[in-house]
């Protein structure tokens, strides 16, 4: 057996998990004929602590065990899950999702269990089972001492403090087997601040795959100056403008951009099917030569990184757009086979009580020719977008959204008035086209961003040198 | 597992915890996704937990878990006892008034269909086949690029156990229909709609055939929509879409908003919100209602609650916690269904007496900021000329703040939506700000 096997029983052998189990898991999947199988278990023992109020004073902590058993015959998906990993329970959740097929069992032992050997691109040096409340206590009140300090208009203060860690353990029916230990870590603050009988809140978070060593006292008090510079800016802020605008996307966050207008469109299950909008666009011109989208999972210690997917397939760097070209999609095991390509690692899934799909990682767009000052200066009347709270797309239509919680008014090339609470909205494919100026500055931001599809959310990260969109829709109403 | 409820109250004392109010949940779920003439994956499990709050020295938190071994769950609990040690005492968190348990109403809810375990696998992947078969009977089937559709139904009970006497148990079903197509627009886009209908009961579900035929109308409508002219605009909010507009308004009820100060709602008890079109209450003992309940999730008797009368704010949502800080007596604390004064009039009425404006039919993204009322949202619709529903139009925004939007509710239709809790009926409103072209 090896080292990693080992390893992986090790950590799940505490809860019954041993060869045997698994293995009688795969043979009771396949018994109705499917082609393949695989299982995921999973441990995750969650904390957080909030801060209201002055005090540290509520807590909530959850620990969530199980197994969820997948059975593909073609494109077709059988799925069960049991929190119960008792030998019976276990099998009969096998047993539910073998009845995707409907014919015998194939004659195909189980081989010789071997496992994967992964990259670590998130070894936590605290790990936070060794790490006391009492000592991440202090991390929430540091920040709210710095909120109140940096500006006398704030009045309350609340921060949510959440850690993570937990292992998963995937075996599949060609006795591949993956085990990766994941961390992770938030840290959410939120104001309210007061000028002349006027109240306006904001706020910042700042998140991470790391133990207690993400939180130094520099990443703090960046995070607190932020999110009070973000709320009292409010204050200021002019109604946005409404109709068609250039729009200058900040360095950062505006990955969001990306992330609704072209990744979402590039899961390959969208495109097996013919539903999404880039269907028959690869190999495709569709933005400038100047613009190249990846989707990572390789950035140490980001919340989007991953070792391995949640199939144990590899993960690595995915061109998305190279040089305005559309390279590939974002694929699962499904739909690889379906493609006859090699996995891109893409494929997760939010728990052991869900089916993987294909999701993003880390996707942020590389650096461009144009400086930030330049591109800044080209706008005679626009918006700059600063930082946003969400975004949405429609897959086939195209059309997509974002928030954007703070930004500016160009007015003749320069940042003039602050804007607030102001929806954009676009269509995918015109609005690739229209980006014609990239900055040199790429930023990937560290907040602490989920996806959602198909009822499953899972931590991403994304990031965008600035940019320039010749014309989008600006939902306001100056 | 009510007697898992009752081992974690017990044993959270034992570990030192003064009070603790444990749920415990059993729910089995079942759900076949159908696309383009075949299963594209079954989903069946049943999934269990607890959860528990703790008050331990004047300290408060809440916990959870999945691993239900007696051993791991005792060493679960005095872990979470000694993490609730370590936190500040909070001399608001309690168990609530235990005269607020008395008074449940003697109503059967009827939440749960007898017969859940009747329907059987074959039966699922019929109704899952014939949605398709639906969306695809139109003489537009040449463009439907897919069709997939889903039937999902669960079962769940949960029980709740409080170390001050309350017991309570809950049961329910439901069951629901949905399919979604696209369709190949001849400009390269591909328009996707939807169309879900469910109920608690499986008599109460409507037809796959009405579900699956109007997925494909709704999406074959979308056909060729333009960005429309930005301006302000008279503003038909079709029910089913109105949920978004009415959950952003009720968002400013929440106590912990009131107490944090980031409500637009904050203090304005007996002022007038909206005209007086704006009345709606919470009830939750609707029968057979998606969100019908007895007692709440902190063990208050549920009884109506009047939230908007004649457009004054009569009440919000007031857990015992916020209740104790804000110094006001508990309501409760979550939204269970709206109850609406309707109008009168269908939604083709409400149309013809707009003459021009625009249609709601469906919201993309945007967000609203809680504190101040602002939002910006994504619409899709469709223009109104003379007093009819004209072309669609998408890519455009809509924007305003909640504290002027609704004294410009000019009507409320007569048409609940039955498939949401907030049984929205189609919302007319003046003069709102349309950012398109």
């Amino acid at each position: 057996m090896s080292t990693a096997l080992a390893a992986a029983l090790q950590y799940f052998g505490r809860f019954g998990v041993d060869e045997t189990l698994i293995r009688t898991a795969l043979s009771a999947a396949l018994a109705r004929g499917g082609d393949r199988a695989d299982v995921y278990f999973q441990h995750r023992v969650a904390h957080s602590l909030g801060l209201e109020d002055g005090a540290v004073n509520r807590a909530w902590s959850g620990i969530e065990l199980g197994v969820g058993i997948r059975v593909l015959r073609g494109d077709q998906t059988g799925y069960g899950y049991t929190e119960d990993l008792s030998p019976a329970s276990v099998r009969q959740a096998a047993l539910t999702a073998a009845a995707i097929a409907d014919g015998p069992a194939l004659d195909r032992p189980i081989p010789q269990l071997v496992a994967t050997a992964i990259p670590q691109r998130y070894p936590a040096k605290t790990p936070w089972d060794q790490v006391a409340a009492s000592t991440r206590l202090p991390l929430l009140q540091r920040v709210q001492e710095r909120a109140f300090a940096a500006d006398p208009r704030v009045q309350k203060v609340t921060v949510h403090f959440s850690d993570e860690e937990g292992a998963v353990l995937m075996v599949d029916s060609d006795g591949r087997v993956a085990f990766d230990e994941q961390p992770m870590t938030l840290i959410h603050m939120s104001c309210m601040a007061e000028e002349n009988g006027r109240r306006e809140s904001n706020g910042g978070n700042i998140a991470g795959r790391a133990g207690l060593e993400f939180y130094t006292d520099a990443k703090l008090d960046k995070l607190v100056q932020e999110a009070v510079d973000r709320t009292t800016i409010l204050f200021e802020a002019v109604q946005p403008p409404a109709g068609e605008m250039p729009v200058v996307l900040g360095a950062g966050s505006s990955g969001i951009l990306l992330h609704e207008a072209i990744g979402h469109g590039l899961e390959a299950d969208f495109n097996r099917k013919g539903v999404s909008i880039y269907a028959d666009k690869l190999g495709k011109s569709i933005a400038a030569p100047f613009v190249t989208v990846v989707d990572d999972a390789t950035p140490q210690g980001a919340r989007g990184a991953i070792n391995v997917d949640d199939e144990g397939n590899a993960a690595g760097l995915t061109t998305l757009i190279h040089d305005g070209v559309l390279q590939t999609y974002l694929h699962d095991s499904i739909s690889a086979r379906h493609y006859g390509v090699a996995p891109t690692g893409n494929g997760r899934r939010q728990s052991f009580r869900h089916a993987p799909l294909p999701r993003m990682r880390s996707t942020y767009m590389q650096n461009g020719p144009h400086t930030p000052e330049e591109i800044i200066a080209s706008v005679e009347r626009g918006i700059y977008c600063g930082n946003f709270a969400n975004g949405q797309v429609q897959i086939g239509a195209g059309d997509f959204t974002f928030y954007v919680k703070n930004g500016w008014l160009i007015e003749n090339g320069k940042l003039t008035r602050p804007i607030k609470d102001v929806n954009l909205i676009g269509n995918g494919p015109k609005v690739l086209e229209q980006i014609d100026m990239v900055g040199n500055d790429l930023k990937i931001d560290d907040g602490g961003w989920t996806c959602g599809k198909d009822g499953q959310s899972v931590p991403v990260s994304q990031g965008m040198p600035t940019t320039r969109v010749r014309a989008m829709t600006v939902g306001g109403r100056g | 597992m009510l007697k898992i409820a009752e081992k974690v109250v017990e044993r959270a004392r034992v570990h030192g915890a003064q009070q603790a109010a444990a749920s415990a949940y059993q729910v089995r779920e079942v759900s076949v996704q159908w696309r383009d003439g075949a299963v594209e994956k079954l989903t069946e499990a049943t999934t269990r937990g607890v959860g528990v709050e703790l008050y331990v020295d004047g300290r408060y938190a809440s916990v959870s878990t999945s691993d239900l071994r007696a051993d791991a769950l005792d060493t679960f609990l005095a872990d979470a006892v000694a993490m609730t040690r370590a936190l500040a005492p909070d001399p608001f968190r309690a168990l609530p008034d235990p005269a607020l348990y008395a008074g449940q109403a003697a109503v059967d809810l009827e939440l749960a269909d007898p017969r859940y375990a009747d329907l059987t696998a074959v039966e699922r992947r019929e109704l899952a086949e014939q949605l398709e078969a639906a969306a695809r009977d139109t003489p537009d089937a040449a463009r439907i690029l897919s069709v997939t559709t889903s039937v999902s139904d669960s079962q769940s009970h949960s029980w709740r156990v409080h170390s001050d006497g309350f017991a309570g148990e809950k049961s329910g079903t439901s069951y629901w229909l949905g399919a979604e197509v696209s369709v190949q627009d001849p400009d390269g886009r591909r328009p996707e709609d939807a169309c879900y209908a469910g109920a608690r009961w499986r008599g109460d579900v409507p037809e796959p055939q009405g579900i699956g035929a109007e997925a494909a109308r709704r999406t074959l409508s979308r056909l060729g929509s333009q960005k429309p002219a930005s301006g302000q605009l008279t503003l038909v909010v079709d029910a089913r879409a109105a949920g978004r507009v009415v959950s952003s308004l009720l968002g400013g009820l929440s106590a912990a908003g009131w107490q944090q100060k980031r409500s637009f709602l904050e203090g304005k008890l007996g002022a007038q919100i909206g005209n007086d079109l704006l009345d709606i209450s919470d009830d939750p003992l609707v029968v057979r209602g998606l969100g019908s309940r007895r007692f709440d999730g902190e063990g208050i008797a549920s009884r109506p609650l009047p939230l908007f009368a004649d457009g004054v704010m009569k009440n919000g949502f007031i857990d015992t916690y916020y209740g104790k800080k804000l110094e006001m007596p508990p309501t409760t604390g979550r939204l269970s269904n709206l109850r609406w004064r309707l109008g009168s009039r269908t939604r083709a009425e409400l149309l013809a007496d707009v003459g021009d404006g625009i249609l709601v039919t469906g919201f993309l993204g945007g967000n609203a900021n809680g504190t101040t009322g602002d939002f910006s949202w994504g619409i899709q619709g469709f223009a109104i000329r003379g007093g009819r529903v004209a072309e669609p139009i998408g890519e455009a925004n809509i924007s305003g703040n909640h504290l002027t939007l609704w004294p410009t509710l000019l009507a409320v239709g007569d048409d609940p939506y039955r498939y949401s809790a907030l049984r929205t009926p189609t919302l007319v409103f003046g003069g709102v700000h349309v950012a398109g072209r």
